[in-house]
């Protein structure tokens, strides 16, 4: 039987985002939205959906005057994303 | 980038994870604007200690020369802090890395300041921790020419004790043209590349 993917890795934003996350320590917001090439909003809805499942950590603070967005992978994401990467396996098995 | 669920199929989604992967470790190439400055530093000085040393009526102003090294590590650590906030990103290689080339500094900083106790025959003593840092910045970076670059300093350094002490010196600015420049450069034109 195949598992399942995570629903909430199966979307490529959020898959994106947490492919970057998890070869960094930590990113920032531009960053991540650089890399993805996605728009602010919704950049910023797909990384609350994923801190909302604790799968990142999102930190505000300020750099200078300007606010900053730091975002870090979590133990349980990294989990989840080992077993998105494994279920992918066994569909892409021949 | 969209949020699709539906037409993500298995083979997008490991190409996806793939080419982010990458794109957070694109960024080999950085560290050349340092291979560079800090080669031609220390091949200046090098070559200007021995012009000095050779070509003089005072010979023993040669060492002063060195000092253009403090200047180089005000340039190092504007770059760095100006680097480290455009980044956006750090790895953890990237810590590695820096904090590899801070101990290598922290090592061979007293070898510089008590230069005139050795008779300034240093080079023989510097080569070995500069040719570490550069191998292991090679692993870490993957990049080929520079562990070549490192093994070079290990060779200059064993070379250096069996030269006369102003040849010592020409070792050490030929070792830093092969050990820094030559990768610095193929370093540079690879980024450019890539770009």
């Amino acid at each position: 039987m195949f598992k399942e993917l995570d629903p909430l890795l199966h979307s490529q934003l959020r898959l994106g985002v947490m492919s970057l996350l998890m070869s960094v320590e930590s990113a920032e917001f531009t960053f991540l939205k650089e890399k993805t090439n996605a728009t602010a909003g919704n950049l910023s809805v797909q990384l609350d959906k994923l801190s909302e499942a604790g799968y990142i950590t999102i930190e505000k603070s300020f750099k200078g005057k300007k606010p900053l967005t730091t975002c870090t992978i979590t133990k349980k994401g990294m989990k989840a994303f080992e077993e998105y990467v494994n279920a992918l396996k066994q569909y892409i098995k021949p | 980038m969209k949020t699709k669920h539906d037409n993500l199929n298995p083979q997008e989604s490991l190409e996806l994870i793939k080419s982010m992967i990458n794109q957070a470790k694109g960024n080999i190439g950085r560290s050349s604007f340092y291979f560079l400055l800090w080669g031609w530093v220390i091949a200046l000085c090098n070559f200007g200690m021995y012009v000095i040393f050779k070509f003089t009526s005072f010979p023993h102003n040669a060492p002063y020369i060195w000092l253009l090294v403090v200047p180089a590590w005000i340039i190092t650590l504007i770059h760095a802090n100006k680097q480290q906030k455009q980044r956006g990103a750090t790895t953890h290689l990237d810590e590695i890395n820096k904090w590899l080339w801070i101990t290598m500094a922290i090592s061979i900083l007293p070898v510089w300041f008590f230069g005139a106790k050795l008779n300034w025959m240093i080079n023989a003593i510097v080569m070995m921790p500069i040719g570490s840092a550069t191998f292991l910045s090679g692993i870490i970076i993957r990049f080929r020419p520079l562990i070549l670059g490192g093994i070079t300093f290990w060779f200059a350094g064993i070379a250096c004790y069996l030269v006369t002490p102003s040849e010592q010196i020409l070792i050490g600015g030929l070792a830093v043209m092969l050990g820094y420049l030559i990768p610095g450069y193929m370093l540079k034109n690879q980024r450019e590349k890539n770009v």
